[in-house]
């Protein structure tokens, strides 16, 4: 069986700063796989792992700035064999159905893929619509919150875990499954496997046609935040745990 | 203008018309397996056979899409109609605007990086369509101008059902409680979360927590966390125990009325978007606070 699993390349949320205009600060935020689609990496891995004569590779585009050395051994480094990364500038900012489009390319050139694993959403859009549009472009079914994915031959069981229900399906290979963080916990490489995936198949391209964007961004800032009294005490000095119940207590 | 309206459950659909009825003059509903009184001027139908998903009616769905041909299209934001939204979506050649939190004049404001911001978008072609969540509108029940059953188009792709199992939801509803308890990665075992229950008891509040508690511990239920992806709470007290205060939980709680704030890092982050912090190990302030309540 071959798998894909497809990742986004984001900032690091965590460096992101609000500037003083509320706009976001990517500054001194690097480029990172986006944390939901670590698990997408690792289902695959396990996958292939389980499936004798498997193979599992990792699918990407974005803009040139993530055809960066540290972040492909990053991918490779987490249980797939080889990489396909699309990276142009064409491919900045791009919406769901421009994403889908980038990654059937890939899938496509790639050939006999049977699976494409996606993650649960992205850190910056969050949509959880490119696995969708993906299947709709490949013309493959889509299953998406699954939180338990097993292969049975020819078809695919996938426990998905909706907002009322526990819904486990059977799907026919190929197809598209978007993976929940509770499907597999995603490996921390160890120096070993980065070492080993410096020497992976690293295929990056750029982009050609890429689909105009459908949704256009209007404006984007931080939400103004409310002022909060910052009044912290030290459980270690008298009296400061009763502060603190006498400020819960009027809070009620 | 015409609004469509997608929803899997009759309240998503009475919210969604009553959103839609300041949008649109004509509002037309697709409801699955029996009409919802929503209040739409036609409700159609879809019956989707035994053994096939939900959303497995996305031909059906683009079919009653192409005959109505609306301007707008509004879908409840839930696993199975976000599958029914982007296959519309790739069918109508555009993309959806998700997890719409409100409406402006400008364009439909939704989250970015998990809340970080906030980003109003608008579609650039004919056709917008968005998904949108619980409570961005008020609805209520009303009588249906007419009802139609949407001739069932057979998928192409589809997807069976082996089995379905309700979850029993934990009966807590975290929205309406005036003050949540939330529990972080300060609690080092799960025998320890008792003193947060004990908390919550005294005070009447509602047990929350913070994404690791939910995934890979399973401490508490997928259900209870807040934060990106999680439940976006307004209590009017917030008390975060044992979390460090990351953006991706804050986001969830930061339009509380009062954040309260107990971990024993002082230079933990959340200390800096509270109103009332105290430093200190929970094994030993939480009884203390729960006593002194």
């Amino acid at each position: 069986m071959k798998i894909a699993a497809a990742f986004k390349v984001v900032p690091d949320d965590q460096d992101i700063k609000v500037a003083g205009d509320r706009t976001l600060d990517y500054s001194k935020a690097k480029n990172t796989i986006s944390v939901y689609d670590l698990n997408a990496l690792e289902v695959a891995a396990q996958l292939a792992a389980e499936v004798e004569g498997s193979a599992a590779v990792a699918i990407t585009a974005g803009p040139a700035s993530i055809d960066e050395a540290k972040l492909k051994k990053s991918a490779l480094a987490r249980g797939v064999d080889e990489l396909f990364m699309t990276a142009d500038d064409a491919c900045a900012g791009m919406d769901a159905k421009a994403t889908a489009a980038e990654l059937a390319k890939l899938v496509a050139q790639i050939g006999d893929v049977d699976l494409v694993v996606c993650g649960d959403g992205s850190a910056d859009n969050y949509a959880q619509q490119v696995d969708v549009q993906l299947a709709c472009k490949l013309g493959w079914p889509v299953v998406n919150a699954a939180t338990k994915v097993t292969c049975k031959g020819d078809v695919l069981e996938v426990e998905r875990t909706l907002e009322d229900a526990v819904e486990v399906v059977e799907v026919a290979l190929p197809a598209v499954v978007s993976v929940t963080p509770d499907a597999a916990e995603p490996r921390i490489p160890g120096m070993k496997d980065i070492l080993a995936a410096g020497k992976k198949p690293m295929n990056v391209a750029g982009a050609s046609d890429v689909a105009a964007a459908a949704i256009e961004v209007v404006d984007c800032k931080a939400p103004e935040q409310a002022d909060r009294k910052l009044e912290i005490f030290d459980a270690s000095e008298d009296g400061a745990i009763d502060s603190f119940v006498a400020a819960i207590k009027a809070a009620l | 203008m015409k609004a469509l309206i997608i929803a899997e459950h009759a309240a998503a659909a009475a919210e969604l018309v009553a959103g839609a009825r300041t949008m649109a003059d004509e509002v037309v509903a697709i409801s699955f397996g029996g009409a919802y009184e929503c209040g739409a001027d036609k409700v159609l139908n879809i019956t989707v056979p035994e053994g096939l998903t939900v959303d497995s009616a996305v031909e059906t769905v683009n079919a009653a899409f192409d005959a109505e041909n609306p301007e707008i299209v509004l879908v409840e934001a839930c696993r199975h109609m976000k599958v029914i939204a982007g296959s519309l979506a790739f069918h109508a050649d555009t993309a959806v605007i998700t997890d719409v939190t409100a409406f402006e004049a400008e364009g439909a404001k939704s989250m970015y990086f998990g809340g970080i911001a906030e980003r109003v978008q608008k579609a650039a072609g004919n056709v917008a369509i968005y998904t949108i969540g619980a409570g961005v509108f008020d609805g209520a029940e009303g009588a249906n101008g007419s009802v139609a059953e949407q001739e069932w188009v057979a998928p192409a792709r589809p997807v069976k059902v082996v089995s379905s199992q309700v979850i029993e939801k934990s009966g807590v509803n975290l929205f309406k409680a005036d003050v949540v308890v939330a529990a972080g990665r300060g609690f080092a075992e799960e025998s320890q979360l008792s003193m947060a229950n004990d908390l919550c008891d005294k005070l009447g509040a509602g047990l929350a927590c913070s994404r690791p508690l939910t995934e890979g511990v399973n401490w508490l239920p997928t259900e209870r966390y807040v934060g990106v992806s999680g439940l976006m709470l307004t209590p009017k007290a917030y008390i975060a125990v044992g979390i460090s205060g990351q953006m991706q939980h804050m986001v969830g709680c930061n339009r509380s009325g009062a954040i309260f704030a107990i971990n024993k890092d002082k230079n933990a982050p959340i200390f800096k978007q509270c109103d009332f912090g105290l430093v200190g190990d929970i094994k030993d302030v939480l009884p203390a606070i729960t006593a002194a309540l």
